[in-house]
């Protein structure tokens, strides 16, 4: 018997199916396996066998199930059959013989009415009342069956068909129409809850119930279980995560924005600031006078009177200004009497102005000096100042030469002479130099005291005799110099190089030739110190005197040179070795004339007053300056080699000649040469005698050296490529020093005649030779490693050092682009006045005085940075402008 | 034939006024100037010489308080007006620019322990030990007000509460304050009680700070060693972090809302960034003692710190160690700093009952600057700002005169640092590779990042 089909109705309604958990209890062993839920069972039941029926429904339905397990243990096919345990056979006795193995109720035993947690209350209600209402069972079964049919055509819940069943036994009078807001009775009672359905039966038939009932149905269909409330603490722990996840994504509209100003090159917070009182009216209006004497102006000033009088036409102003006519009075005649006093002052004045009488100027000024010698002889105060005055008014005229007629108008009386003036011009000239003279004579006597020569600082008049008084004194002291010379009387030297016969012989030879010499610059000490005489006989005190010194000078070499020349004619005459000599000394002697003269010159040239600036005199002052100490060493050489041709002796006396009629010849031409020189300081004569020692040279045979030989030759001593290896080693040891060899401290393990043996440890050796090694590549890295003639030192230059930096700084990732930032300069040098202003533009531009704001929120494109940067400018410009027109602009920036 | 002559209009060289200058052509070809990069760092040398000899950041005191100063408030309204609150319970307005007290307000009864003024600055919000919250009207600032000072004003409001205060803080351009203290109260100007109470934990507060950009985030530090965020909009609180130590002050960057700084106790400063509290964006050391408050720069680019070591330091707000060290004989540990408005001044308030104005840029020229002189100015800078890591030039930028104390205990910090990290190499070098593991100090510091 094998029915499949009337599960439908159990599988639609899941939630009405009973599950009994009492078929364990009853204590019978229950066949375990696969098999059929009960509830297939049960239905299979009712469907098939008519069961004795009981008053209580449980534990009818117990019995059902023990019924049915009984009955449908052979043919079920569902069931698995087990078989008997073999002891319980008792096949073999190997066990005791137990009466009743399982623990079985006993008959009378009633099953305990636990209600289990899936079973639904309501049922357990509905069982209560079909017990109290005492239905038989057997209605009732019937009852259910045909509510659960009903179930099953209306997909209704079962209470539904159930409550209107039960309705019927108590009636119940209901006051008001029936709706979800009244409630039936039966719905109140408290068995019955209010379903969904009972909401939804009275909107049948209007608008929308369908579809309300269709969502309701899906809603039953789909519901999933809610789960209990959580815990406070941890209600709260999920709020915040879903706040703070809420406030995070919020916060994020700010990035754009923020990312922006980091970015900026410059941010602006300075909008224009909103100075509240611009005019000056407008501060004036607020002015309070505070002091007395602005709050008595103020007084007078907001009189209502006033006010009332400027607010009308202003002519109340006239009668308020009312004076009394007393007042006036009174002011005018005031006035009237000060005018008086000062005119009559001035007229005064003007009168004693206009007195021309000397006499009366004279007196006055007398007056006016006897007024001050009393003052001073009454208070030392006032005599003090007066000195002070005057030690003042000297200093000024030492400063200025004021009356030393250095003014316009005495220089213009000069330039016309001072005959020709009148009588009152001429006083006055000498008038002022008196005052000159009385200005400075304090000092002239101060100096008189200091210094016991009066001559030097005489007069400007004697000035001119004092100088030349002076050029007779040098003179004297030059001939006394010479006399004592002549006098000395030079011992010869009895040993060494000078002792030796021919040696001292010259050197006699030497001090007669130095003795006549003497003599002769004796001679013009005393013509010299007779031309002085004379001068100073004839009285003239200017240029006369000067020409006359002048040619003086020049002349007298010339006279010298004459007989010179004669001299030499004859020599060549002669032939003689001795007056070959005599010319040799001749020529020192010449030299040394030449150089006396000069001397006397200068010594003339300074001794003379600045009145002598000829340009003859300038000529030879030139002269004397360069090119005559050139003329000086030319003649000495000439000395000088005449000196010794003279110690050679007769040697080659035919060669000598020669030679020394070349040298008279150059010596002639020096002469002429100097003459050149004396007159007009020719240059071209320099490059003449120059021509002469050249001139001198051909006569010895010499070839030239090739340029190899030259080079040979001139660097015969020094090896350069040597040197310089030499060099580089040098350097390269000081910047890689070379190890130190391993050595023991002296006196260790000397003694030991094995260590000695042994030598030093290895370690000792290892180190070394890693310090070789080591060495030797650091010289292999060296940049002059591989070039042969190169130095390139890498030693550290601390002055460059400190303009390097040690380590890269840390926004930079290469030293490139590091030293691309410092590459272009700012200054104002170096860019125009346009450019400038972009480059050093400060990464904040604020005003003082001015509130910054806190951001504020602005939506910023961040894909729009090309085309900011693009109009760089033209943004600028808008934001200024902006800024100007006072608009809300809170922290632009210019990108 | 073309013939290249000199020509020079007269109008070129024709000045408008006798004061002008006159004018200069130059050829600004590279090649001609060879020695520019010589020449300016020359500049750059002379320069940051100058700015150390024009360092005179001390402007003057203000003093007048009985008692330590414990907090401050800029009128974020006007410039020249600064609250300040004692340890007496005094509370006084003052005019930096006559360095005077303009008015008082008194009525505390034990020490004022926050300030804060409305954006408007019309209300002055105070709380203290008292248990109380006072509202005051601030004072118009007027031209008379220089002459009557010693005025004293009346409490708009008096809110007591059961728990002590620690901190108050008002909102940007709202009507909400919050003060700190037992828990987080949230208070409306117009109402008596707290519009809004928050307690996570029952540590103290020691600090509530508002974000000025985004006006509803407000973060608080508690004695926990936490620091707390709340958002108003979900009216929770968000993220709790615990840091090692306490944290005494809050700091949100004004023109980054994303970004804050907490001063620590254990004297560095912590950037955090909201979006990833668990790792300190960014550590600003050199304080050698507990750093007390923390003020941002309104532009957000630095902000000013006063220790417990009696300096105050400006710190640039992504750099590790301070620009400035601000530091007199006479000044006590710092309580409180702030920023000047217009981010020129500083203010530092401390312990010898003084109030003090500092520049913030030591060498800043003060007063009327002339366009030529203010050109001058920004050319040193950026002169200097480009050789910076030239070594001369940078010692000379570097060097700041130290007091012994602070010298000598910032040396011993460092030794002790040093010697800390060389025992971790050691253990690290001595162990098998990857088992002991330093992580970095901002990743340190943090303990837990609590939901």
């Amino acid at each position: 018997m094998v029915v499949k089909k009337p599960k439908d109705w159990n599988s639609q309604k899941p939630e009405n199916t009973r599950r009994f958990i009492a078929s364990g209890k009853d204590g019978r062993k229950k066949p375990s396996g696969p098999r059929l839920p009960n509830t297939m069972k049960k239905v299979l039941d009712r469907l098939n066998t008519r069961s004795p029926v009981d008053s209580d429904g449980e534990e009818n339905e117990v019995k059902i199930d023990t019924e049915e397990n009984s009955e449908s243990v052979g043919n079920d096919i569902y069931e698995y059959e087990e078989e008997v345990a073999q002891e319980e056979l008792g096949k073999n006795r190997r066990f005791d013989s137990v009466e009743n193995l399982n623990y079985e109720l006993p008959d009378d035993f009633e099953d305990e009415d636990i209600p289990s947690d899936d079973e639904d209350t309501d049922d357990d209600g509905d069982k209560d009342d079909q017990a109290k209402t005492g239905f038989n069972a057997e209605s009732e079964e019937d009852l259910g069956r045909h509510a659960r049919m009903l179930q099953g055509i209306t997909g209704m819940p079962i209470e539904a068909f159930e409550g209107r069943k039960k309705s019927k036994g108590n009636m119940v009078s209901v006051t008001r129409p029936e709706s979800e807001f009244n409630p039936s009775h039966n719905v109140l009672d408290g068995d019955n809850q209010i379903t969904i359905q009972d909401l939804l039966d009275p909107l049948q038939g209007k608008a929308g119930y369908n579809q309300l009932r269709k969502r309701m149905h899906h809603l039953e269909k789909k519901s999933v279980p809610i789960q209990a409330p959580l815990s406070k603490p941890e209600k709260e722990k999920v709020e915040r995560k879903v706040a703070y996840a809420i406030s995070k994504k919020e916060i994020r509209k700010w990035e754009p924005l923020v990312k922006r100003n980091r970015e900026a090159p410059t941010l602006y917070f300075d909008e224009d600031r909103d100075l509240k009182y611009s005019t000056v009216g407008a501060i004036a209006s607020r002015f309070e006078p505070r002091t007395e004497f602005e709050k008595k102006m103020h007084s007078l000033v907001s009189d209502k009177k006033v006010l009332e009088a400027h607010a009308n036409d202003g002519t109340r102003l006239l009668e308020l200004n009312m004076i009394s006519v007393e007042d006036e009075k009174e002011r005018r005649d005031r006035i009237a009497k000060i005018r008086n006093l000062l005119s009559r002052h001035e007229i005064k004045q003007k009168h004693i102005k206009k007195i021309k009488s000397k006499t009366y100027h004279r007196l006055l000024k007398k007056d006016r000096l006897k007024a001050l010698s009393a003052q001073m002889e009454m208070d030392p105060e006032a005599a003090n100042e007066q000195a002070r005055k005057q030690e003042f008014k000297r200093a000024e005229e030492r400063l200025t030469l004021k009356h030393k007629n250095n003014s316009k108008w005495a220089k213009r009386i000069l330039k016309r002479g001072l005959d020709a003036q009148d009588e009152g011009t001429r006083a006055a000239i000498s008038e002022q130099l008196q005052q000159h003279e009385t200005l400075t004579r304090k000092i002239n006597s101060m100096k008189d005291a200091s210094s016991s020569d009066d001559s030097s600082d005489g007069d400007d008049e004697d000035s001119a005799d004092s100088e030349q008084d002076a050029a007779l004194k040098l003179i004297e002291d030059a001939r006394e110099k010479t006399v004592k010379v002549l006098e000395v009387d030079d011992a010869i030297p009895s040993s060494g190089v000078f002792s030796l016969p021919f040696m001292v012989r010259g050197l006699k030879k030497r001090r007669e030739a130095a003795i006549e010499e003497a003599k002769l610059a004796l001679e013009d000490y005393e013509k010299l110190s007779k031309q002085m005489d004379d001068s100073q006989e004839a009285g003239n005190n200017s240029i006369g005197v000067s020409s006359g010194r002048m040619t003086f000078g020049v002349v007298k070499p010339q006279t010298e040179n004459n007989k010179r020349e004669q001299r030499f004619h004859d020599d060549s005459d002669t032939g003689d070795d001795i007056d070959v000599k005599e010319d040799g000394d001749n020529g020192r002697q010449y030299k040394e004339n030449i150089q006396i003269g000069i001397r006397n010159d200068s010594i003339l040239f300074d001794e003379d007053s600045h009145a002598h600036k000829d340009s003859i005199f300038k000529s030879f002052d030139s002269t004397h300056e360069d090119p005559d100490d050139k003329a000086t060493y030319e003649v000495s050489i000439f000395a000088s080699d005449s000196w010794m041709k003279m110690k050679d002796g007769k040697k080659n006396v035919n060669e000598e000649l020669s030679s020394q009629k070349n040298k008279v010849v150059k010596s002639s031409s020096h002469n002429n040469h100097l003459k050149e020189l004396i007159e007009e300081s020719d240059t071209e004569s320099e490059g003449q005698m120059v021509d002469g020692i050249l001139s001198a040279g051909p006569t010895r045979p010499y070839e030239l050296p090739s340029q190899a030989e030259l080079v040979r030759q001139a660097f015969a001593g020094d090896d350069v490529e040597e040197d310089f290896e030499k060099d580089k080693k040098e350097i390269l040891n000081e910047e890689n020093p070379e190890p130190e060899k391993p050595v023991f401290l002296p006196g260790w393990g000397e003694w030991v005649d094995v260590q000695k043996k042994k030598g030093l440890p290895s370690w000792m050796l290892k180190e070394h030779n890693d310090a070789k090694k080591k060495r030797e590549e650091a010289l292999k890295k060296r940049k002059d490693a591989c070039l042969k003639h190169v130095i390139i030192s890498e030693k550290v230059d601390k002055k460059a050092e400190k303009l390097f930096t040690k380590v890269l700084p840390f926004p930079f990732t290469s030293e490139e682009a590091f030293e691309q930032s410092m590459r272009v300069p700012l200054g104002p040098e170096f860019h125009p006045a346009t450019a400038i202003n972009d480059l050093i533009r400060p990464e904040v531009v604020k005003k003082p005085g001015i509130n910054i704001k806190p951001i504020k929120f602005e939506e910023v494109n961040p894909h729009a940075k090309d085309e900011d940067q693009q109009d760089s400018k033209q943004k600028m410009t808008d934001n200024k402008r902006k800024r100007r027109g006072g608009g809300k602009v809170v922290n632009k920036k210019a990108k | 034939m073309r013939v290249k002559v000199i020509s020079r209009s007269n109008d070129e060289f024709t000045r408008e006024r006798s004061q002008d200058l006159q004018r200069v052509f130059r050829n600004f070809d590279p090649n001609l100037r060879p020695l520019g990069k010589a020449v300016e760092y020359v500049r750059a040398l002379n320069a940051a010489k100058l700015d150390k000899i024009f360092a005179r950041p001390f402007i003057g005191a203000m003093d007048g308080h009985l008692d330590a100063i414990s907090c401050m408030a800029k009128n974020p309204n006007y410039l020249k007006g600064i609250f300040s609150g004692s340890m007496d319970g005094d509370i006084r307005l003052w005019d930096i620019a006559s360095k005077r007290t303009v008015c008082q307000f008194p009525g505390h009864q034990g020490a004022v322990r926050g300030l804060t003024a409305s954006t408007d600055g019309r209300i002055l919000v105070s709380c203290g030990t008292d248990c109380t919250v006072r509202l005051w009207t601030v004072p118009i600032p007027t031209l008379e007000e220089f002459y009557s000072p010693g005025k004293s004003s009346e409490p708009l409001a008096i809110y007591t509460r059961q728990n002590a205060f620690r901190a108050v803080d008002h909102q940007w351009d709202g009507e909400q304050f919050a003060t700190g203290g037992a828990q987080v109260d949230l208070w409306n100007h117009n109402r008596s009680q707290p519009i809004k109470s928050f307690e996570w934990g029952t540590d103290t507060i020691l600090s509530v700070k508002f974000n000025p950009g985004e006006p509803n985030i407000l973060a608080t530090s508690a004695s926990d060693r936490s620091i707390t965020i709340y958002d108003l909009r979900l009216s929770s609180p968000v993220k709790k972090v615990i840091l090692m130590t306490k944290t005494n002050a809050i700091a949100w960057n004004p023109m980054e809302p994303m970004n804050l700084t907490a001063a620590n106790e254990d004297t560095n400063c912590y950037s955090f960034d909201y979006r990833k509290l668990g790792e300190a964006k960014n550590v600003h050391k050199d304080h050698v003692s507990a750093v007390m408050d923390i003020d941002y720069s309104p532009t957000g680019r630095e902000f000013v710190t006063g220790s417990y070591d009696r300096t105050v330091r400006i710190f640039p707000y992504n750099g590790g160690h301070s620009r400035e060290i601000y530091h007199t004989k006479r000044m006590q540990r710092v309580f409180c700093v702030k920023f000047s408005c217009d981010a020129g001044y500083v203010i530092s308030g401390s312990d010898d009952t003084n109030l003090r104005v500092w520049k913030a840029k030591a060498s800043e020229q003060l007063g009327v600057v002339l366009p030529r002189e203010k050109r001058k100015h920004e050319y040193d800078e950026s002169l200097k700002n480009r050789y910076k890591h030239i070594p001369e030039v940078k010692r000379i930028v570097r060097h700041r005169h130290l007091p012994k104390l602070i010298f000598k205990a910032g040396r011993l910090r460092r030794e002790m640092i040093e010697a800390a990290k060389k025992k971790d190499e050691r253990r690290k070098a001595h162990s098998a590779p990857g088992k002991v593991v330093t992580k970095p100090l901002r990743l340190r510091r943090t303990v837990k990042e609590i939901e």
